[in-house]
């Protein structure tokens, strides 16, 4: 659905690095590590494995534990709620603000808070932001922590302006294949609070004091071990393709950007369809996914069939509360309801205008003819 | 001469990483196509690994530590569990009893000479909670995991593999990685099969199999490649799963790498051989393993054992500062680290830590030439 186009300096960085012979997390890391902090105006930025890794960490450093709860939203992505579970914490399932908003609800948040609550885990869904400022009243107000799941959002801004990844205690990226900013796999902690950096940093390869580079320049003979770590580095090759990519961030999401203005101008007027979001919030994002709203469930069924029938890959997600390992969490019916009518359009960097508007005009062709009557 | 002799000494890494044309190509090939999530290339290192062992199922995961993790879970060890588990091998294989929720329960080595789990303290551990046994080969070297497999059967409980440093290596013509329920391997950039990150669990057991590659990405029901390929968009998540993925540049590399394993360990296995003899003249090292078990080790590193261990660190730094020769420490003992002291205190295993304070890892890696093993053997003798 998503395709990803590597241009040729992004192949000889790769394989430049390769060539070195040096793999490990070294000068490249440490170089993607910093231009990332200082893309963001942020202290620190930790290269890890993944964003779940990312999250992982992020919960394990602010001190998330077993018997802890974290509120998360019901409308994402599973890797959320696994690494608060990952720290032996319980995920809390917070509905999204509406058919307007997909993002979760400070309200509904509110309401959940319980005397387990310790921090809330945004995530920032499609490339839009969450209410920020309702989220840091409500964090401070109950004495919670903001981790942001930003996982979606590079470079997005909140209504004040700000990077989704700066304004909570840490912001967690995620680099895999399909999304803005791609390395394969790959993640990001990004944060001002040295304490939770340096945790991040340790945690990431094993806490051990040392680190094969700095064997290998010789800083250190041997090493110990202060905590219980994980395997979550990352490695040279994805750090430099990531580098290299950076530069060309802000083109391909202002590209992704010029897209979606395109699919919300050409489906505005399509009965039955409805679109998330406004044109303010539009500008702010960085667009992962483009959204549209149905009816219902069937009629979504009976738009992805025809687009699917006509060579176009669509994609939803599931609600949380639908999955089988989440059984035991109360139904949220917003969520499911959502969950059920919403439909993800095609949308990459190297989408053509053209293809918007093919996809744009199915879509207005299916939902035009009326689906078969029931019974 | 003299211009020669007076000019340094070029530096001899512990290990270096050679990366050919062919492995340039077909990571620039898969960086070209576009599709960088697991997918055909991640299948195809799989197969042709899992052939390179003669076992049924490959999982190519993040890392080791992953791969240990979801073997540990495949085996059932959770939380109340006890995971026998040597000390002397890289921390990841405690630490993966401990994400499990498991109590990792340490057994000693045989000795200096022979480094691997020793099969008789393994025995008088076993208890009523002990779920697993793991296994280290360490250096390449097979641990007695036959025994072990024997060992493990009789008490109902399951053999595990860290088979981080041995793929290409064989007990009794079986592979290191396949006596067991699963076995770990780890393609971190210093090790025979290198990717930079990367490891993989090898099974002939299909529920285990299915579970690792379940649970290595969140235990989803359709992966991305699935969907690519038009299956449907909807899954589920029946149980806590991971991003523990590789991905198809870093399979490309392994795959175009697999096909030169066996030479390189071959490689390997020569100037194993060498160093061997080279070094068995030197008094006050001793050099474990035996020269018969060269041919069947995947020979990953030249761990070499002091006579006398508080020259380990002196002997380090001369070789480094006098000689350009750096070395490596293969390994601390786990439970004397930090972390492992404070939640098990009073662990107490004397062949451990006597090795763990007497090794001293040489320079070795396939492309290494008899000139450079010549200057490291020359290093060590004057130095001793």
């Amino acid at each position: 659905m998503t395709d990803l186009q590597l241009s040729e300096e992004d192949i000889d960085a790769y394989l430049g690095v390769l060539e070195s012979g040096w793999l490990t997390m070294g000068p490249r890391t440490r170089a993607f590590e910093e231009t990332f902090a200082e893309r963001f105006g942020v202290r620190h930025a930790v290269a890890v494995s993944s964003c779940t890794a990312a999250l992982h960490l992020a919960l394990r450093a602010v001190g998330i534990d077993e018997g802890d709860e974290v509120l998360v939203p019901a409308m994402t992505f599973v890797a959320g709620p696994a690494a608060v579970r990952h720290c032996g914490a319980r995920p809390v399932m917070v509905e999204p603000i509406g058919p307007g908003d997909l993002n979760l609800d400070p309200d509904d948040a509110a309401r959940l808070v319980g005397p387990r609550t310790r921090a809330i885990l945004a995530t920032h869904w499609l490339g839009y932001a969450c209410d920020l400022e309702a989220l840091e009243e409500l964090c401070s107000e109950h004495g919670l922590i903001l981790i942001e799941d930003c996982a979606q959002s590079i470079t997005a801004r909140d209504s004040a302006g700000r990077f989704t990844g700066t304004v909570g205690a840490a912001g967690c990226f995620s680099f895999f294949s399909k999304k803005q900013l791609a390395v394969g796999e790959g993640g990001m902690i990004l944060t001002d609070d040295d304490a939770i950096a340096d945790t991040a940093a340790s945690l990431r390869s094993h806490a051990m004091t040392s680190m094969t580079w700095d064997r290998h320049r010789g800083h250190a003979e041997t090493y110990d071990i202060v905590d219980i770590g994980f395997n979550f580095r990352i490695d040279e090759p994805r750090a430099a393709l990531g580098l290299t990519r950076l530069r060309r961030l802000d083109a391909d999401i202002a590209h992704r950007r010029s897209l979606v203005r395109r699919y919300r101008e050409r489906l505005r007027d399509v009965s039955g369809v409805s679109i998330p979001w406004g044109d303010e919030d539009v500008e702010r994002g960085s667009h992962f996914g483009f959204a549209i709203l149905l009816d219902d469930e069937p009629t979504r069924a009976r738009l992805v069939r025809e687009l699917d029938a006509d060579g176009i890959q669509t994609t939803h997600y599931p609600s949380l509360t639908a999955l089988t390992d989440y059984r035991d969490h109360p139904s949220r019916p917003r969520t499911e309801e959502l969950a059920g009518r919403h439909l993800l359009l095609p949308l990459a960097s190297n989408y053509s205008e053209r293809d918007v508007d093919l996809v744009a005009t199915e879509v207005k062709r299916i939902m035009a003819t009326s689906a078969a009557p029931a019974g | 001469m003299g211009a020669i002799e007076t000019s340094p000494e070029r530096f001899i890494p512990v290990f270096d990483l050679e990366v050919t044309r062919e492995d340039l190509d077909a990571v620039a090939e898969t960086l070209r196509s576009g599709w960088l999530t697991m997918g055909p290339r991640t299948i195809a290192f799989e197969t042709e690994f899992a052939r390179s062992l003669d076992c049924s199922y490959a999982v190519a995961v993040s890392s080791c530590t992953a791969a240990l993790h979801l073997a540990y879970l495949a085996a059932g060890v959770g939380p109340g569990d006890e995971v026998i588990v040597p000390s002397y091998t890289m921390a990841a294989t405690a630490a993966a009893a401990l994400y499990a929720g498991a109590t990792p329960v340490f057994a000693d080595i045989v000795g200096v000479d022979q480094p691997v789990i020793d099969v008789a303290h393994v025995e008088a551990l076993i208890g009523p909670r002990t779920r697993a046994v793991v296994a280290m080969h360490f250096g390449g070297y097979a641990a007695a995991v036959d025994e072990l497999a024997d060992l493990c059967a009789a008490r109902g409980i399951s053999l595990l593999e860290d088979a981080a440093h041995s793929p290409m290596a064989t007990l009794g013509g079986r592979h290191l990685g396949t006596f067991g329920l699963a076995g770990a391997f780890s393609f971190f950039s210093n090790k025979v099969l290198a990717a930079g990150e990367g490891g993989l669990l090898a099974t002939d057991d299909a529920r285990v199999a299915a579970f690792a590659r379940s649970r290595r990405s969140h235990a989803m029901t359709r992966g991305s490649w699935d969907r690519h390929e038009g299956a449907s968009e909807d899954y589920d998540v029946p149980g806590l799963g991971f991003n523990y993925r590789i991905d198809e540049p870093r399979a490309a590399l392994l795959l175009s790498r697999l096909r030169r394993l066996e030479n390189d360990v071959a490689r390997r296995r020569v100037l194993t051989s060498r160093y061997r003899r080279l070094l068995q003249d030197i008094p006050g090292l001793i050099v474990p393993f035996t020269d018969e078990m060269v041919a069947t080790s995947s020979c990953y590193v030249m761990p070499v054992m002091l006579a006398e261990p508080s020259r380990q660190s002196a002997l380090r730094i001369a070789l480094r500062e006098q000689h350009q020769i750096q070395t490596s420490l293969f390994y601390p003992a786990v439970h004397e680290f930090t972390a492992y002291r404070a939640r098990y205190p009073g662990v107490s295993l004397p062949k451990t830590e006597l090795a763990a304070r007497s090794e001293v890892t040489l320079p070795l890696y396939s492309h290494m030439t008899e000139d450079d093993q010549d200057r490291v053997v020359a290093a060590l003798a004057e130095e001793l």
